[in-house]
């Protein structure tokens, strides 16, 4: 590992020894960033590898387990969003911080500091002034939430600065934006470097960031892996480094191909507010990889599929037209939704581990409506044992079992099923420890091999290159690549992911001057 | 703001309308001692709408306002008694206002430092505040200083002056939501207090502070209530569902970060109207609340009117879709 040195003098943001874990999760181990006034620090690493929450933590949203930051030598002492704008924090998150239902110039006036407010009244001018400083044509008094997220983006960080920030950090900040929009967004942030700004740019784009950064900070699993110039690494040491984590799961067989599968579900032109269009055949008994940086549709794409989130464009499965007008056409065509969102859509959390894998299949098991105890039981004790689900008894709530567990009790509901032909699942094993994970993987395979089909939607490249017969690889919401069976390795699907490769639609900012 | 104006014209337009049609029966109706009345009358559902319009504003409920305004009655029937005259009556009012202020405080520790639920935290008030009026008065006892009640019902001719003032405040309050940096900021959070915080806006400042601007309100309503009824009852207060009735016929939005003070005012004006007209009819005022409760529902298809058409329209696109995958809109 090279130096991240010590504290330096002209240090404008300075990040020492934080570290934070959620819950059980470390998310951050003793990271140091030291950004430098007029310096651009890319910071990069793979999903979840702790860049969002160091920067939660540097802008004073999220309060660090240990570690101090430093703005222009003074000290954040408490986490606070208003008090490190004061100390000369300026960030523009990924998911934003515009209020919808107000307008642009409206949000705006919030966000400039007090001392360069305009009057009540001048709002809508000093807006369109402002707007314009930044080159961007958008109506001061349309509502922010009529923009396009291209549109969103640019005002997010046109927010930021106007707080004339010292540091300015960029969370993503291009995810939404095209070619020309990222030229003219890389424009603003060399100019404000040039003016003695230190610029935080996050992203897991290594060709546009690398393009305008000078020093390369990487995270892995919420350790930093050292501090480098920009002109010195190639993208491949970087991706090294942000990768290579053991492999500490064995992944189920995988079964031989053969060179045409029976199309099983086809999706064509399909396009939501955040994705599309997409085109996507899945063959029977295949397993298909979803990868990408996260808030680039993939989510939105799986939810389509599953009549969750409103989408236009055609989907069928076994030959028949899916309709998607609510979760309950898909269901009836065999098409599950596994949610990542385990306690909030997927789990009952109070019910007992019994009524939440039965809720599907209650019909079946009932007699003249009147569900008996000891067919629901007799019903799943199979399953418990073929996904080996640890629990003291089936009566237990759901939500006192570990999270791998909990997992395998949604996995159960397909299972009973029995009609099932497409199982969409998104982060199957987020929260779940290694031994359930192989539970996990074995079910998905075990039910891929009955035939049914499987899209796996994750943000570990590590899962998806054990497990998936390919992947697709989304950014800004649309599949840039494809890795077939051959070639899948993490590897391979890191370099997808930031655009290393030539495949990537909209990468290099830098290509066009 | 255009569509804001929809909520107070909506009202006018029925006060006048109802007005005019007890007037047609009635021709005492509009007479100058009946308008005096039902302006009197108006003034404690016309004040605590307005602080809970404040309440909801900031994205919260406040059903504690009507046991905070018996409350007041009650500690009025104590601090300000008939042998007490000229400033000895001050912090007797003061104590009043302090309970509300009190009450506020504490509704907003338990909605933002407890992180309870509003409507929750200010359920288990309202029956500390009730159970707390029982105590001090098992019965109605205790008649209320007549000087304050002079005063607070003074009046140029027939107009009460705390009508008058309540309406300038009503405009100067909309004035400053709409005007000023710091009502966007209150709009702000309660439309969306994650993109407040992150714009650096002190948000548990600014909702307790809706919280107990909200109270004082209601201690205030309840000096005009005890104005009304000149002695400590601890059962009278039943303005909870009313004011926010009103706050939400006046424009106000449940989710929070929309409504308008004038709207709120009118709206509350407009349901004491009802209450005073039916008796006119010989109808029992159950009547009153049956109306009270379809207004609310007509209002709030009415005002969502532009949503609603924009969804159905949605909802016939999606059913053109589902009908067959060829006949796609490509649009772009």
């Amino acid at each position: 590992m090279s130096n991240p040195g010590p504290v330096s003098p002209t240090a404008e943001l300075s990040l020492r020894g934080v570290s934070k874990a959620f819950g059980a999760v470390q998310a951050l181990r003793d990271v140091s960033v030291d950004c430098h006034a007029g310096e651009i620090h890319a910071l990069v690493g793979e999903n979840g590898s702790g860049k969002s929450t160091l920067l939660g933590i540097a802008s004073g949203f999220v309060h660090p387990d240990e570690g101090t930051i430093e703005v222009g030598g003074r000290r954040l002492t408490r986490a606070s969003p208003a008090r490190a704008r004061r100390l000369g924090i300026g960030i523009a998150y990924q998911d934003y911080s515009h209020v919808l239902d107000l307008s642009v110039a409206e949000n705006l006036f919030l966000a400039v500091p007090p001392e360069e407010r305009p009057s009540y009244g001048e709002m809508h001018d000093w807006a369109g002034a402002t707007l314009e400083r930044f080159e961007l044509e958008i109506p001061v008094t349309a509502p922010t939430g009529s923009l396009s997220l291209a549109q969103r983006q640019l005002v997010e960080v046109a927010k930021a600065l106007l707080t004339r920030p010292k540091a300015l950090l960029l969370d993503e900040p291009t995810t939404a934006l095209g070619p020309e929009e990222v030229e003219h967004f890389h424009a603003l942030v060399l100019d404000q470097a040039k003016t003695g700004v230190a610029v935080v740019y996050v992203s897991h784009r290594l060709p546009e960031v690398l393009a305008v950064a000078d020093r390369v900070t990487v995270l892995r699993d919420g350790v930093g892996q050292g501090t480098h110039d920009a002109a010195s690494v190639s993208e491949k040491d970087l991706i090294a480094l942000m990768i290579g984590r053991p492999l500490e799961v064995a992944f189920p067989e995988r079964p031989g191909r053969d060179a045409d599968v029976e199309p099983l579900l086809t999706v064509q032109g399909l396009r939501g507010e955040r994705f599309g269009p997409v085109d996507l055949v899945v063959g029977k008994g295949e397993i298909v990889g979803i990868a990408g940086a996260e808030g680039n549709g993939q989510v939105q794409f799986l939810r389509a599929l599953a009549g969750v989130e409103h989408a236009v464009g055609s989907v069928s499965c076994d030959g028949d037209a899916v309709n998607r007008s609510s979760p309950v056409g898909p269901l009836r065509a065999g098409v599950v939704l596994l949610s990542g969102d385990r306690r909030g859509e997927a789990l009952f959390p109070v019910l007992s581990v019994r009524a939440n894998a039965t809720i599907q299949v209650l019909r079946r098991i009932a007699r003249y409506g009147v569900v008996g105890r000891r067919r629901e039981r007799s019903s799943i004790d199979d399953l418990v044992r073929q996904l080996s689900v640890r629990m003291g008894s089936a009566e237990q709530p759901v939500q006192s079992l570990s999270g791998g567990n909990q997992q395998k009790v949604s996995l159960m509901r397909p299972f009973l099923r029995g009609d099932v032909k497409v199982i969409l699942a998104e982060e199957p094993t987020q929260g779940v420890d290694v031994g359930a994970r192989f539970d996990i993987y074995g079910a998905l395979r075990a039910k891929a091999d009955e035939g049914v089909a499987a899209i796996v939607k994750s943000s570990d490249p590590l899962e998806l290159a054990g497990l998936c017969d390919r992947v697709i690889v989304m950014s800004r919401g649309r599949i840039v690549e494809e890795i077939p069976h051959e070639e899948l390795g993490e590897r391979r699907i890191v370099e997808a992911i930031v655009g290393s490769r030539g495949a990537v639609a909209a990468g290099d900012g830098g290509g066009r001057r | 703001m255009k569509r804001g104006l929809l909520p107070p014209a909506l009202m006018i337009l029925l006060i006048v309308g109802l007005g005019a049609y007890a007037e047609a029966s009635h021709p005492t109706f509009l007479g100058r001692s009946n308008l005096n009345a039902l302006l009197l009358e108006a003034m404690p559902l016309v004040l605590v709408s307005l602080g809970q319009a404040t309440a909801l504003l900031v994205g919260g409920f406040d059903v504690s306002v009507a046991a905070l305004m018996t409350m007041c009655v009650v500690t009025a029937s104590f601090t300000l008694t008939p042998t007490m005259s000229g400033l000895a009556l001050l912090p007797g009012a003061l104590a009043v206002l302090g309970v509300g202020f009190a009450t506020g405080l504490f509704n907003a520790v338990l909605i933002r430092l407890l992180r309870l639920p509003s409507i929750i935290a200010t359920l288990g008030t309202l029956s500390i505040l009730e159970g707390a009026s029982l105590l001090l008065r098992s019965y109605p006892a205790g008649p209320i200083n007549g000087d304050v009640v002079n005063t607070l019902n003074e009046g140029v001719s027939f107009i009460p002056l705390a009508f008058i003032a309540v309406v300038v405040l009503a405009i100067a309050a909309d004035a400053w939501l709409y005007r000023t940096r710091s009502g966007l900021a209150l709009r702000a959070v309660g439309l969306d207090e994650t993109s407040s915080r992150r714009l650096g806006m002190a948000t548990t400042r600014i909702v307790i502070a809706g919280f107990v601007v909200c109270s004082l309100m209601a201690a205030v309503a309840g000096f005009y209530l005890a104005a009304e009824v000149q002695i400590g009852s601890p059962i009278i207060g039943n303005e909870a569902l009313e004011s926010i009735a009103a706050a939400v016929l006046g424009g106000a939005s449940l989710a929070g970060g929309k409504g308008s003070y004038v709207g709120t005012l009118l709206a509350a004006f407009f349901l004491t109207e009802i209450n005073n007209v039916l008796p006119l009819f010989q109808q029992p005022t159950e009547y009153a609340d049956m109306a009270i409760g379809v207004l609310i529902l007509l209002a709030l298809v009415l005002y969502q009117a532009p949503e609603l058409v924009e969804r159905l329209r949605g909802a016939w696109k999606r059913l053109d879709r589902t009908a067959g995958p060829d006949t796609e809109p490509s649009a772009a």
